[in-house]
């Protein structure tokens, strides 16, 4: 087969980077394949967990030329990751859907080691799949029970940063811990994230609901406290932060999709909350 | 306020401030070993906000800004020492100053304003749309702040 004798069209941007890097043998089109399939499994990963589109990107990048290939092209939208290996003339393309699940940062972080050890050069392509199929088997980090625990007083924490007292700190800690475990149940069984989120909300406000109840304070400002920090634990600072980042570094559609992201999911928490305490009756306060 | 007093508080908000950042991070399932840098950061931005607005005339925003500007650099820092992703360290970091205290404000005062009728007094709308702008400065500074770092040293050549 002949190889690499004219240079492709769509690559003439990149001659410079073509003239800088080091000649490297042209690979054969099942070679590209595998290259290709590992590094989208990687982005996947990625995407699924958390990771906002420029790292997405450059990994998927930085593993197929640590694969051997010349260069990658790569298309990150919010749910899907597309790409094309070019090695010598040959050329590769595959799309990959990828539906987005809860942020493990263990992922993301294990990613991050594997992007660094194959970019050396000390990874075969199939300590690659070896080291992906491990990633991939990676379960939630914590114990469902020590996450309900710490998202509960973290949530108490906030109430202690809003100026709230011992007795507030308390029915915090309590409505946000219900609120965390109303929300692992729900999603353990696929519901829509929205709907998720407004019915943890609804929970979290009616148990934080106790303290107007119950005047845990003569001052209403103080009372209320409780009703703001126990569904803290629903604020979306993932989509939000990645929203900003892509914005800033270019993926205009990605950012602009993952804001709206975030935009709705503070809407259904304002709308749980409204329901609560439309409920249980301390209305406008 | 005495130095011994504002000590004490900074100690207190540090503490809250870090527990926070420390929930938020099991959450999002960071691994055990990246904790400590976590609630490092939380901790770090949070108390140099408070201090900002303890001390100086800085408003909520202005030191909303460095706090995130801080949790930024430090986030950095932290992931080149521990070879790790930085937005573990920043995302973990900025939650205890994200603006939820004044969102719900604004919630709360623009229902206020609709249950009254058209003619009622409008002081509730200006409570909303004055709670509604600090949100969105807040959250504004909490992004630039974070993205100072990549932005001034990460250049594409």
């Amino acid at each position: 087969m002949p190889q690499n004798t004219v240079q492709p069209v769509h690559e003439v941007h990149l001659i410079e980077e073509f003239h800088q890097a080091q000649p490297k043998p042209p690979l054969a089109r099942d070679e590209l394949r595998e290259a290709i399939v590992l590094a989208l499994w990687a982005g996947q990963l990625l995407l699924q967990h958390g990771a906002e589109s420029d790292r997405v990107e450059e990994t998927v990048h930085r593993l197929g030329t640590g694969m051997g290939c010349d260069w990658m092209d790569i298309l990150v939208s919010p749910n899907a990751v597309v790409a094309t290996t070019i090695s010598g003339g040959e050329f590769r393309t595959k799309l990959r859907r990828v539906p987005v699940l809860g942020v493990n940062m263990t992922i993301v972080d294990a990613i991050n080691t594997l992007s660094r050890q194959v970019s050396r050069g000390e990874l075969s392509r199939a300590q690659v799949r070896t080291e992906l199929r491990r990633i991939s088997a990676i379960k939630p980090r914590y114990n469902r029970w020590v996450v309900v625990l710490m998202v509960g007083l973290a949530c108490a924490a906030f109430s202690r940063l809003f100026g709230g007292t011992w007795p507030i700190f308390g029915v915090t800690f309590g409505s946000a811990a219900i609120a965390m475990f109303v929300r692992q149940e729900l999603t353990r069984r696929h519901f829509n994230l929205l709907m998720v989120v407004t019915l943890t909300a609804f929970v979290g406000g009616l148990s934080a609901s106790s303290a107007v109840l119950l005047q845990l304070h003569y001052d209403p400002e103080i009372t209320r406290i409780p009703l703001v920090a126990s569904v803290l634990l629903l604020v979306p600072g993932v989509p939000l932060i990645n929203a900003i980042e892509d914005l800033i570094k270019g993926h205009m559609v990605a950012g602009v999709a993952r804001g709206m992201t975030g935009l709705l999911i503070s809407l259904s928490i304002a709308l749980g909350l409204l329901l609560a305490m439309w409920v249980v009756g301390v209305g406008a306060l | 306020m005495s130095l011994v007093e504002l000590l004490w508080l900074l100690l207190q908000d540090a503490f809250w401030s870090g527990l926070a950042s420390l929930g938020f991070a099991v959450l999002f399932n960071v691994p055990p070993r990246l904790l400590p840098g976590c609630a490092l950061c939380g901790a770090a931005g949070h108390m140099v906000r408070t201090l900002l607005m303890e001390t100086t005339g800085f408003t909520i925003e202005g030191a909303t800004l460095v706090g995130a500007t801080t949790v930024g650099f430090l986030g950095t820092l932290l992931a080149r020492y521990l070879r790790s992703p930085v937005p573990i360290f920043t995302v973990t970091g900025v939650i205890p100053m994200v603006p939820g205290s004044f969102a719900f404000g604004t919630m709360i005062n623009l229902l206020q304003f609709t249950a009254g009728g058209p003619n009622a007094n409008t002081i509730e709308l200006v409570d909303a749309a004055f709670n509604a702008s600090k949100t969105a400065l807040i959250l504004g500074a909490i992004a630039v702040g974070i993205a100072a770092p990549s932005l001034l040293f990460q250049r594409r050549k």
